[in-house]
């Protein structure tokens, strides 16, 4: 990455927090909902006669729906808001590709959904005093990367279809809570039915979350946190390949269309 | 010798909308049927044309932002549809209206953001944004959200964005709407101030004093098709309406006028009302130099009160031909 992309990405990062991530509505799907998932989730335990909470189900849980949500939401609604306000247009036809602006503006997305998981694992060290003694510390800061990278090339891939037209975009949305359902956002994978248990194989996010929860637990050997790494880094890296080839379709099928001023 | 900065043959532009859930139907628009013009370097050359005559579209084809349905295009030599990204490095365009600026940003912010956009070196940037903002005279509130500028204020931003990264050629799609008389004049004195730099201009507008002002030809187009192409002056001339003389004069004087004016041998109207303390004569001709030799005399020996002449403006001109080709 020479000079000028790196100023590019740095610019994009700040234009992106100060525009949409700091936004009310953003620090609502970053906070407020993780926060009534998790919260709801750590309550039901104790209700259960849990002394703690279920810290993969319940408390990761809850932060990895933030991200995801926030992902959804924020990447689909840049490019409504771009086209509502006549700068998706400037962007196509500056000399930069709406490619790059769209990974870097995912990234930021992704990045600051992290937000989202720390809060919640704060909330359940200092309010349902969760011992971490026994975390494989290493293991969850590597799966917690692919589940960054695994999120950033689907978002990535997503926010094509917001691109394409405002009706694809609306569908995308409708996505975030299937995802959650057949990833195990909240619940083991195991409980899910076969069918669905094959679905979630095609999503980096799934391989990587089941890694990080067996990290959080403390139980996992490296061969296996390599299966899991190794099938979250292949299919993101899938997910890349397939967001760039409809990237440089879309890119031509809207200025044929002229969808991007259409408000 | 100056070379073409753009050359449009055969422009077309379809745009094809399907409607309908379950009977999905077909619908298409033609919004350029066939154009053809060339703008020389240098040159400020206006398009002017009703709403959906396709000016803007034509504007978005030449900037890369939509592709043609059929014909060519070529912006500084180079294709539009094939030399994309070499295109983009060397134009600049602002489309009217308030839209396409982060309102949440303050106006040195976008400029920085599309400085990036457009690959500028931190120190060139650093150089321009600041000699931009004073040209268009928002150097005082370059710190403020956008979201609090004016549209005139908005519109001036347009401009300095367009012209971040020095382009050769501009589009500028209605600058002036929205803009106060004030802030309007100040906005064509920087237009003409780009075209005496060096840098081709493209200007679409509905003000016909603005292209009359600023443009060196003007083509007009309606429904997608060029009606006229030619300079202010030729395009003048091709009216063949009347004249209109409006003279103030003392009724005693009425008579000698009248006089004089017979020798045109009815070929002008006259009409007589009174203006206390005088009387006001209206005059409509097809031969005004003619009437202008015989109104002579009576201006040197200071018997007119008041003149008045309404030549043909190049809004006529675009009323007859728009509203000819409607009829």
């Amino acid at each position: 990455m020479n000079a000028r992309w790196l100023r590019l990405f740095w610019r994009q990062v700040d234009v992106q927090l100060r525009i949409r991530t700091f936004d009310p509505y953003s620090l609502l799907l970053f906070f407020l909902q993780p926060a009534i998932f998790s919260g709801v989730g750590m309550v039901l335990s104790r209700a259960a006669g849990q002394a703690q909470p279920d810290l993969v189900y319940t408390v990761i849980g809850g932060g990895m729906l933030g991200m995801w949500s926030g992902l959804v939401f924020t990447s689909t609604f840049d490019i409504t808001r771009d086209r509502r306000d006549g700068t998706l247009e400037l962007i196509v036809a500056s000399p930069t590709s709406l490619a790059m602006v769209e990974a870097v503006r995912t990234f930021t997305n992704v990045v600051a959904g992290l937000a989202s998981m720390a809060a919640a694992v704060a909330a359940a060290v200092f309010l349902f005093d969760y011992p971490l003694a026994s975390v494989d510390l290493p293991g969850a800061l590597v799966s917690l990367g692919m589940i960054v990278f695994g999120m950033w090339s689907i978002g990535v891939f997503l926010a094509n279809f917001p691109v394409w037209s405002r009706i694809t975009g609306s569908y995308v949305e409708f996505l975030e809570i299937p995802v959650a359902l057949v990833c195990g956002f909240m619940y083991p994978i195991g409980i899910l039915p076969g069918w669905m248990q094959a679905i979630s194989t095609a999503i980096p996010i799934r391989w990587a979350l089941e890694a990080l929860d067996t990290a959080l637990l403390g139980t996992g050997g490296i061969e296996y946190y390599l299966r899991q790494w190794g099938m979250a880094l292949a299919l993101s890296l899938l997910f890349w390949g397939l967001a760039h080839w409809l990237g440089l379709k879309i890119h031509d099928r809207i200025r044929v269309s002229g969808e991007m001023s259409a408000i | 010798m100056k070379h073409c900065a753009i050359d449009v043959k055969n422009l077309q532009k379809v745009f094809t909308t399907r409607i309908g859930f379950w009977s999905r139907k077909t619908k298409t628009t033609m919004a350029v049927e066939d154009i053809s013009f060339q703008v020389q370097e240098g040159e400020l050359f206006g398009l002017l044309g009703p709403n959906g005559a396709g000016k803007t579209t034509t504007v978005k084809i030449l900037s890369t932002i939509l592709l043609p349905t059929a014909g060519s295009v070529s912006v500084l030599g180079m294709d539009v549809v094939s030399d994309t990204r070499a295109v983009r490095e060397r134009i600049g365009f602002t489309f009217g209206g308030a839209r396409g600026l982060y309102g949440r940003l303050s106006g040195r912010d976008n400029l920085r953001y599309f400085a990036e956009l457009y690959g500028l070196e931190p120190a060139l940037s650093r150089q321009r944004i600041p000699e931009l903002l004073e040209l268009v005279g928002l150097a005082g509130r370059s710190g403020d959200r956008v979201e609090t500028y004016s549209s005139g204020m908005q519109q001036r931003l347009h401009l300095a964005r367009a012209l971040l990264h020095d382009p050769e050629l501009v589009y500028l799609d209605e600058p002036t709407v929205g803009i106060d008389p004030v802030g309007a004049r100040e906005l064509r004195r920087t237009i003409k101030g780009l075209v005496a730099c060096g840098k081709t201009v493209l200007l679409t507008t509905h003000y016909m004093a603005e292209a009359e002002e600023l443009c060196d030809r003007i083509a007009i187009i309606d429904k997608g098709r060029l009606m006229a192409l030619d300079t202010p002056a030729a395009l003048k001339k091709r009216i063949t309406g009347d004249t209109l003389f409006e003279i103030e004069m003392k009724a005693e004087d009425l008579p000698a006028l009248q006089g004089q004016l017979d020798s045109l041998n009815g070929r002008l109207s006259l009409e007589v009302t009174d203006s206390y303390p005088n009387k006001k004569v209206s005059i409509r001709t097809a031969q005004p130099e003619r009437v202008m030799q015989l109104l002579s005399p009576f201006l040197s020996e200071q018997r007119i009160q008041g003149l008045e002449v309404h030549p043909h403006t190049l809004e006529d001109v675009y009323v007859s031909i728009v509203q000819g080709e409607s009829s």
